[in-house]
């Protein structure tokens, strides 16, 4: 990292901000980005400056029929929406918690562990979606111990399931298999879980690349069992993202996943 | 359909996306009724194409509908969040189909809407209602660069070649009216309502 870096950062942030950046240009600025805490900031500062100008666009109203065709597509007008008995108490229940005490998306999902999807959800198999990423995490001991899924699209994310007890295989849910899977394990229910997973508490993940470099995330928690659920808005770059890694709070790795098969339609 | 809560419409962005990833219909289609003008008023000024624009719409409603749990409020509000799926997209088609992703008389017909005083408009929220001050106080060629880049998704070359300047002139262009930006919007979140 050098001050000729940061002043080229600096001479393409505008450009890049307002997503016109060439992809090479693109991703040299992304690179230099992951490791300048000061040129990712004066970007994020510039990002602000290009959302504000999207807010000025006037709004439209949209052809009549709209929202029905919206719900159509999204399968909500089918009549008849299959869950399992007891899942459609389950996501209104979630529901209600979520919208009666004004909860973020995060909440909603541990309360619904285990209702099944609604039947608009996609029902492909894990990596289906166009730029979705899928692995199966893998304990030291090559246990699996759960799930990720990473979007390559824009805007990109990261979304896992982790299970590191020892009452049975790790959960291997798809991502939209459990509407809302929630991202704090400590509101979740904890239902079924049997022991108490020693290492449990803060985790962090990291996403590795093939260059052998890596890049932090976020953190999460699991409960005592070793369980959670997280996802997080990050960019993931399809050429260069190989796996991901899971680290105790010590940093010592809990379980890895290697993304080899990307899925496209 | 039993009621969930508060009545839907005076639930926050938030706790209506979070209802969102719950499947509930009910909820989406609260969700459509309250972002569709935003949603469709991008995609129909990017592409201008009501049919196009449309199907736009619609994506951006089944993403917002697939990718509702990974939404984190700490990155900004759940309507930049839609705007910017919903700019992404439009971009994307738009360059997919057209080699000058505006025309002229568009882009003069955007540039007042965008730069008309607070007076003349209702305004969303305050930081709209600057940073729309801030354009309009720009030279008229900066805010015609920063438009062209900002909303029809235009890179420096192509602006160069529209306006008929040499690159590093509209790379300026850019620059100094982005810079001029800035500083109106100061360090504040400018995305949060």
């Amino acid at each position: 990292m050098t001050d000729r870096d940061c002043e080229w950062l600096r001479a393409v942030a505008d450009e890049l901000a307002l997503g016109i950046l060439p992809g090479q240009e693109r991703a040299e600025a992304i690179a230099h980005l992951d490791g300048c805490h000061t040129c990712r900031e004066h970007v994020e500062q510039l990002t602000l400056v290009a959302d504000g100008l999207l807010s000025l666009v006037p709004g439209s109203e949209p052809p009549a029929g709209f929202e029905t065709r919206v719900t159509d597509k999204l399968g909500l007008n089918r009549p008849a929406r299959r869950r399992r008995p007891r899942a459609g108490v389950a996501v209104a229940a979630a529901a209600a918690t979520a919208l009666g005490f004004g909860f973020g998306g995060w909440a909603v999902g541990t309360a619904i562990e285990g209702a099944s999807a609604p039947s608009s959800r996609s029902s492909g198999p894990p990596g289906s979606e166009h730029g979705l990423l899928a692995a199966s995490l893998l304990a030291p001991d090559q246990r699996p111990v759960g799930r990720i899924f990473a979007y390559t699209g824009s805007p990109g994310w990261v979304y896992m399931s982790v299970h590191l007890g020892r009452d049975g295989s790790g959960s291997d849910s798809q991502a939209g298999d459990r509407s809302g899977s929630g991202f704090r394990a400590e509101e979740s229910e904890a239902a079924g879980s049997h022991g108490v997973y020693p290492e449990a508490g803060e985790v962090s993940c990291r996403l590795e690349r093939t260059d052998g470099t890596s890049v932090h995330i976020g953190e999460f928690s699991l409960d005592d069992a070793g369980r959670g659920y997280w996802g997080a808005p990050t960019r993931v770059d399809p050429d260069t993202v190989s796996g991901a890694r899971l680290l105790a709070a010590d940093g010592s790795v809990l379980a890895t996943a290697h993304f080899d098969a990307r899925q496209n339609q | 359909m039993r009621r969930l809560g508060p009545p839907l419409g005076r639930l926050s962005d938030e706790a209506l996306l979070a209802g969102m990833a719950t499947g509930a219909p009910e909820i989406a289609l609260a969700f459509v009724r309250r972002f569709q003008r935003m949603v469709f008023g991008i995609a129909v000024a990017v592409v201008d194409d009501p049919q196009l624009a449309e199907d736009i719409a619609q994506q951006t409603f089944e993403r917002a509908w697939r990718h509702a749990q990974v939404y984190d409020s700490r990155r900004g509000s759940v309507k930049t969040w839609l705007g910017t799926i919903t700019h992404n997209l439009a971009i994307d088609a738009v360059r997919a189909r057209k080699a000058t992703p505006v025309s002229p008389e568009d882009l003069d017909a955007l540039l007042g809407i965008v730069t008309r005083t607070p007076e003349q408009c209702a305004l969303a929220d305050e930081a709209a209602s600057r940073i729309r001050a801030a354009v309009a106080g720009l030279p008229r060629e900066q805010a015609r660069a920063v438009v062209m880049a900002g909303i029809y998704g235009m890179t420096a070359r192509q602006i160069s070649e529209f306006e008929g300047i040499p690159l590093g002139t509209a790379k300026t262009r850019i620059r100094t009216a982005m810079g001029k930006l800035r500083t109106v919007l100061g360090p504040e979140r400018a995305d949060h309502d």
